[in-house]
Parts: structure tokens; C-alpha cells; sequence
């Protein structure tokens, strides 16, 4: 398909320069015309998102697209490779990009100063742009400037409103992530002094042979401690539920289903791109990390469960809830077999989608009536029928139940864990499932099965622009959990290279 | 007990860093992976190849153009975070009512700005362009002609420097960076080689040659101006002109 706009060889960079560059004219165009910003910002999300779907059919498993920038050859010049993972999370960040923008629009005009808005679907667009660009960039160090991209925006997108909280808060998300960067940059300066390249695949390459093992290897730790930080894994989550639950709602969403997404990118590309099981062979420190990340991973689980259920605030216990999902997103990957980097990488989508339909639902009980509280929820179900039901169907995927992707997503993970035989990490993720159907269903509960004392007509649902996307998020769970077919041969095949290498 | 942790922590990241550091290939090693992997292609052909007898500018702006890029998406994206916290700055008085402009200045201090004002930006034009045979660039550039401003605006106050250079006239220099980068990757794909390629098709080899100086000009410029003005605009929007500031120089 990818004939569409008559530029298939180009494709690859358009995904990239496209979003950057409306994002450049975004406060240009702000000057003519303030309210002009949401439509400039739809247009750069759509044509963006249409190049990237367009690129579905033309990637499998075995076939990667690649893109010399330049023209220079890997290793001299910097290469954009979109394989299928990366243009699996192209798809996602498009598609749940889309919806965030088109909720934002109300959210934002209620929330923020108005000279604050064209800042804000700029620093939106930027984050969009930088987010894409570091899931298919082949090249070490322009993963990290692409990260530099997608943390700054965050830092400032989690301060917009203005609140001291928020401002706060976003201090702290970036002290931690400043430092994170800095790990990853100092982990790439190793890395290159023991193999003299930048490109992924060359560095995997030049492993093989290096004669700086030890080098290599406190770089692997280096990567792994900096990206641990940017993906919220415990013991370095303790800046995300102050920053998910302060940040505007629409940002909430994006952070928690996206952004915290690419912690897990660059340690999937570290593990298994650069370093790859066939460092094991080399070195302890591979299987060693691996261990360490997949007991955090369960730690994640199990202390991120138990803090969610002692929350009153809503959008406190989802941020809580993030930090269950990104420990069997991580348990998933580092189990090191194929249906557990299948449901790993599956979790990714349907944790995108459900998290993000509980930060809109979260965002419009905000707007309407700025409750906060899980108990100012009472009655929800029989005011805001659709919010409600979409938060449950989401709710239904959040804690693994079928027909729904995040029941999928479980089912491959602890197949995973069974296959090699680490029955403790499958009683330990059951315990965390349990856990999480008590937070989410005590909401459900309140919803529907509480009455308010006295309904407020005034309380009805919000406008469509912001429950619509959540419904729509909550619709592609169930969607992707009956047709979970349309992806999972094809992970499987990526699963299946990715541990060979 | 916290205090400990921290100390832990850090004490195992020095030791890792540490160990690290002691591992890796001499410093004056030139058989080290650094030194032959990629280094020799660019310092062997990196002159005709890149365009660049400063092989640095060759490597930021040609082998690695793309990341360039990034990095001044990077300047871009701090100042939108810095606007978007601190807002743009206020137009007419400042909160206390003083007008910083009308505070009385030395007499020696205005006018040595004045006079040197003027050098100090031709020296950052110079240092743009002249990025390509020697050291400079658009970064170093875009660094003074921010400086100067900035050196303006203490001098003679946010009011005089705002008048001069509005917003209006700020924002669209701001995003110049970005799309100098934007508009010579755009005439790559245009002419059918890949983004950010200088040396076109279809031309003779001499005149590919000038077209790309002319390119590697533009975006050096592009750097220099969007990074400068993006300097000025961070400041100003730091700036509050209080009394508190204001009372020593009031007459």
C-alpha cells in the first residue's frame, strides 16, 4: 500500500519529518489564528498516522524496512530500520495519538491559560514526533536524542497547567529523568569505546568479537538502570504517580500509555537488538540483568497492586495501576521465551488502549464536576452511561478477563513463565491480577451499583470529543482480544528471531 | 535511613563507572575500536565527501545531519517547555511600575555596548559561515548573537529589547532552526535521493558542489539564527523586572 502517496522509498523518513514539521509551524500558524492550533495539530496527527498504517502489509517479521539518511551507509550514517515491533508501536503511538488530541481539544480550553495552547499541541506534536522517531530509529545515539525529545516535552507537558503540585511534580519526574538520560548517554559512550559504532546491528555485530567484554557489559547495566527509570520499573517509579496524576488528563493518557512504553522499547532494542542472547555466551552480566529485571518486574507488580488498592484518589490509583502493567509487560520480555515476549509485546497494545481509556474517563469526571475521589463516583453508571461502560470494558482488559486483548496479553505471558518452568513468577503475577481486579472492579462497584443520594441533572455525560476516543479505546480492546489472530502469528515469528539472535 | 540508601546507590554507580573506566581501551591506544571502526572514513574522506574541511561540521551536518536535526528539535522543544510553565514575557511595565528603560545606566557601560554591539554580531555571522573551513558553526553563532542580545537587554531593559524585537517578529525565527533542517531534507526528496542528501542529481559535478555550500550555508544559518533567538526568548521569559531588583538603581 505503501504506493499511496507515490513516495514508498521515502516513507520511513516522512514518518518522522512529517509530525516535526508541523510541529515547527504549529506556533507560526498560532499567531494568525489561536483556535487554529487543534484542527493543525488533527492534521499533523492524521496525515502522520495515515503514512504509518500505510506502512502495514509492506513490514513482516523477516522483513524490516530500512532508510539510509543521507545516503551513507550504516555504519558511518544513521540508519532508520522499522521492523515489526517498531512499526507495531508506530501504529499505537498514531492511533492512541490521534484519540488524545482529538480529547484534548475540550479538555485543554477548560484546563489551561489560552496563551498556553499553541505551546501545548507543540510540545504535543514534539512528543508524537520524537516517540516515533525512537521506535524505529536503528542508530544508538539517535535513540537518544530522540529520547531527549520525548522527556523534555513530558517534563513541561506534566507543568502546563500551572498548578504548584504539578509544577512539583514535574520537578521531580525530571531530576529522575534527567539523570536516566545521562545514564543512557554515558552507557552509549562505553558502548561505542568497545565497539566504535553507533548502528544497532553493527554494534551486535562488533560484540561478537570486541575484546572489551567488561565494557560492554557495565554499559548493558547502564542501559538498563537509565531505561528502568524512563519505564517507572520498581525501585525507580517513585516519580510516576506523582507526575500521571497531577499532568492534565489528556497528558495522563499519553504519558501512561505511551510515553512509559518506551523505557520498554530501549530496554527490548538494548536486550535483544544490541546485546542479544548470544552475549550471554560471552558474558554472565546478560542472564544476570535479564534475572534482576524480570524479579523487579514482580516486585513492580505486587507493591504496585497493593499501593493501587489503598488510594482514594481516581487518578492516583490508575498511575499506581501503570506501574502493575509495566512489570508484566517486563516479566513478559524477560522470561526469555517466545510466548512470553509475544504477550509482552501484546500487553504493550492492549495496556495502551485500556490505561488510556481510564485517563479519559478519569479526565472527564474532572471536567464534569472535578471529581477526583473514587466515591464522588456514586452513580456514574445511571448519569454517564457511556463513560461508565467504557471504563468497565476497559477495566475488564486492565485485570485480564475475556473476551478482551488484556486477557490475551496474561494468558501469553504466563504461558511463558510456565514453558520455563518458573512456576513462583506465575503464582506471584496471579496474586498481582487478583489484587488489580479488586482497585479496578471497588470502581466499577461505586459506579454502578451505588447510588448518588441526589442525582445532579447537571452532571450528564461530557462532550463527545472526549468520551467518544475512550470508547473507542475500550472498543479496540474487545476488538483485539477476539481478533488477537490478526497479530499473534506475526509476533510469534518476531519472537522467534529475536531469541535466536 | 534514606541517607544510607542514597549512599548505597552511589557508592555502587561510582564503583560500576569506575570499573568500567578501567576497562576500557587506552587512551592512547590506536588500535582501539574508536579509532578504527568508523573514524577513518570520516577523517580520510570526510573533506570531499561531506563537504567539510572542519570535520566535525562534516560529521554533525552531513553523516549525521539526522541527529543535528534532533538536537535542535531539542532546543526547540526546551524553549516551548520553558514558555509553556513560564509564559512569554508581559508587554509594557513591569509589575512593580517602573520602567526598567528609564533607570539611569553608566554612561561608560551604554556606550561600550553600543560600540561593540555591532562587532560582536558581525563576529556571530562570521562564526556561522564559517563553520566549514574552520571551527564555528551555527551553534557557537546562534550562542553569541543570543549573548549580545542578552547583554542589550541588561544594559538598557526588557522594555527597549522587546520594542525591537517583538514576539511577533521572535516566533517565526524561532522554529528557523527546525526548518532549515525540514526545507533542504524536503529538496533531497524532491530531486529523488534520500533526506538530508546534499549532493543533488542532475546537476554538473561544480555545480553540485556550490548547491551544496549553498545548502550546508543554510542550515548553518537556520542553527545560528533559530538557536539565538530561541536563547533571547528563554531569558526574556525569565525575566521579571521587580522592585526588589530595581531599588539600589532608582534615582
Amino acid at each position: 500500500m505503501s504506493w499511496a502517496l507515490g513516495v514508498a522509498a521515502d516513507h520511513p523518513v516522512l514518518l518522522v519529518a512529517v509530525p516535526l514539521l508541523f510541529a515547527a509551524l504549529c506556533p507560526i500558524w498560532a499567531m494568525w489564528k489561536r483556535s487554529a492550533c487543534f484542527p493543525w495539530a488533527m492534521a499533523g496527527m492524521s496525515v502522520t498516522a495515515f503514512l504509518a498504517w500505510s506502512l502495514i502489509g509492506d513490514v513482516s517479521p523477516r522483513r524490516a524496512l530500512t532508510y539510509n539518511l543521507s545516503g551513507w551507509r550504516p555504519p558511518w550514517g544513521i540508519q532508520i530500520r522499522i521492523d515489526y515491533v517498531g512499526l507495531l508501536m508506530v501504529c499505537i503511538i498514531t492511533a492512541v495519538g490521534l484519540l488524545i488530541v482529538l480529547y484534548s481539544w475540550r479538555y485543554v480550553e477548560h484546563d489551561l491559560k489560552p496563551e498556553r495552547v499553541p505551546y501545548y499541541y507543540t510540545l504535543l506534536l514534539l512528543i508524537m514526533t520524537a516517540m516515533i522517531g525512537f521506535s524505529v530509529t536503528g542508530d544508538l545515539f539517535n535513540m537518544f536524542v530522540m529520547m531527549e525529545i520525548f522527556s523534555i516535552t513530558s517534563y513541561a507537558l506534566v507543568a502546563i497547567s500551572g498548578m504548584k503540585e504539578a509544577v512539583r511534580a514535574a520537578f521531580k519526574y525530571l531530576l529522575m529523568g534527567a539523570t536516566s538520560s545521562l545514564t543512557v548517554l554515558l552507557a552509549i559512550a562505553f558502548l561505542y569505546s568497545a565497539t566504535g559504532s553507533l548502528n544497532m546491528l553493527d554494534i551486535s555485530l562488533q560484540l561478537k568479537s570486541t575484546s572489551y567484554v567488561q565494557v560492554a557489559a557495565v554499559a548493558l547495566i547502564l542501559f538498563v538502570v537509565g531505561f528502568s527509570v524512563k519505564a517507572a520499573l520498581f525501585p525507580v517509579h517513585v516519580w510516576l504517580p506523582d507526575a500521571h496524576s497531577i499532568a492534565p488528563s489528556p497528558v495522563s493518557a499519553l504519558l501512561s500509555a505511551l510515553v512509559i512504553k518506551m523505557g520498554i522499547i530501549g530496554l527490548f532494542r538494548v536486550f535483544f537488538t544490541v546485546y542479544g542472547p548470544g552475549f550471554a555466551a560471552r558474558s554472565g552480566t546478560w542472564n544476570g540483568v535479564i534475572d534482576v529485571v524480570s524479579w523487579l518486574a514482580v516486585a513492580s507488580i505486587l507493591v504496585g497492586a497493593a499501593l493501587a488498592i489503598i488510594q482514594r484518589d481516581f487518578k492516583v490509583m490508575i498511575a499506581y495501576s501503570s506501574i502493575v502493567h509495566i512489570g508484566y509487560i517486563l516479566l513478559g520480555l524477560t522470561v526469555l521465551s517466545g510466548n512470553g515476549t509475544v504477550g509482552g509485546l501484546f500487553d504493550i497494545l492492549a495496556h495502551a488502549m485500556g490505561k488510556g481509556c481510564f485517563f479519559m474517563v478519569a479526565g472527564i469526571m474532572i471536567y464534569k464536576g472535578n471529581r477526583r475521589q473514587i466515591h464522588e463516583l456514586r452513580g456514574v453508571g445511571r448519569t454517564m452511561p457511556v463513560t461508565a461502560w467504557a471504563f468497565t470494558i476497559a477495566a475488564l482488559s486492565i485485570v485480564g478477563i475475556p473476551p478482551t486483548a488484556g486477557f490475551m496479553a496474561k494468558f501469553y505471558i504466563l504461558w511463558g513463565c510456565i514453558q520455563r518452568g518458573k512456576y513462583h513468577f506465575v503464582v506471584l503475577a496471579l496474586i498481582g491480577s487478583l489484587l488489580t481486579a479488586v482497585y479496578c472492579f471497588r470502581v466499577v462497584y461505586y459506579m454502578f451499583f451505588t447510588g448518588a443520594r441526589r442525582p445532579d441533572a447537571r452532571l450528564d455525560e461530557g462532550p463527545v470529543t472526549m468520551y467518544a476516543p475512550a470508547a473507542l479505546l475500550a472498543a479496540g480492546t474487545v476488538f483485539f482480544g477476539i481478533f488477537a489472530n490478526l497479530l499473534i502469528p506475526s509476533l510469534t515469528a518476531a519472537a522467534r528471531l529475536v531469541l535466536a539472535r | 535511613m534514606k541517607r544510607l540508601l542514597v549512599l548505597v546507590a552511589l557508592a555502587v554507580i561510582g564503583v560500576t563507572l569506575l570499573y568500567g573506566i578501567g576497562k576500557m581501551p587506552p587512551m592512547d591506544s590506536r588500535a582501539s575500536p574508536d579509532k578504527t571502526h568508523v573514524v577513518p572514513r570520516y577523517l580520510g574522506h570526510g573533506e570531499e565527501e561531506a563537504g567539510a574541511k572542519n570535520i566535525i561540521t562534516g560529521v554533525i551536518l552531513n553523516y549525521r545531519g539526522y541527529d543535528t536535526m534532533g538536537e535542535v528539535s531539542v532546543i526547540f522543544s526546551a524553549l516551548c517547555a520553558v514558555i509553556a510553565i513560564l509564559d512569554r514575557e508581559k508587554k509594557g511595565r513591569s509589575r512593580s511600575g517602573v520602567d526598567a528603560s528609564r533607570v539611569r545606566t553608566s554612561l561608560i557601560v551604554t556606550t561600550v555596548v553600543r560600540f561593540s554591539l555591532p562587532v560582536v554580531m558581525l563576529f556571530a555571522v562570521y562564526t556561522m559561515l564559517h563553520g566549514e573551513p574552520s571551527p564555528g558553526g551555527g551553534f557557537q553563532g546562534g550562542a553569541i548573537v543570543g549573548a549580545s542580545i542578552i547583554l542589550f537587554t541588561i544594559v538598557f531593559g526588557l522594555a527597549v529589547s522587546t520594542k525591537r524585537i517583538p514576539p511577533g517578529a521572535r516566533v517565526p525565527m524561532e522554529s528557523v532552526n527546525m526548518l532549515g533542517f525540514l526545507s533542504m531534507g524536503f529538496i533531497g526528496l524532491a530531486f529523488g535521493v534520500q533526506f538530508l542528501t546534499y549532493i543533488l542529481p542532475g546537476l554538473g559535478v561544480a555545480a553540485a558542489e556550490t548547491v551544496r555550500k549553498l545548502m550546508l550555508d543554510v542550515i548553518e544559518l537556520g542553527i545560528g539564527i533559530g538557536g539565538g533567538i530561541i536563547f533571547i526568548s528563554i531569558v526574556f521569559s525569565m525575566i521579571r523586572e521587580d522592585r526588589y531588583e530595581l531599588q539600589q538603581d532608582v534615582p
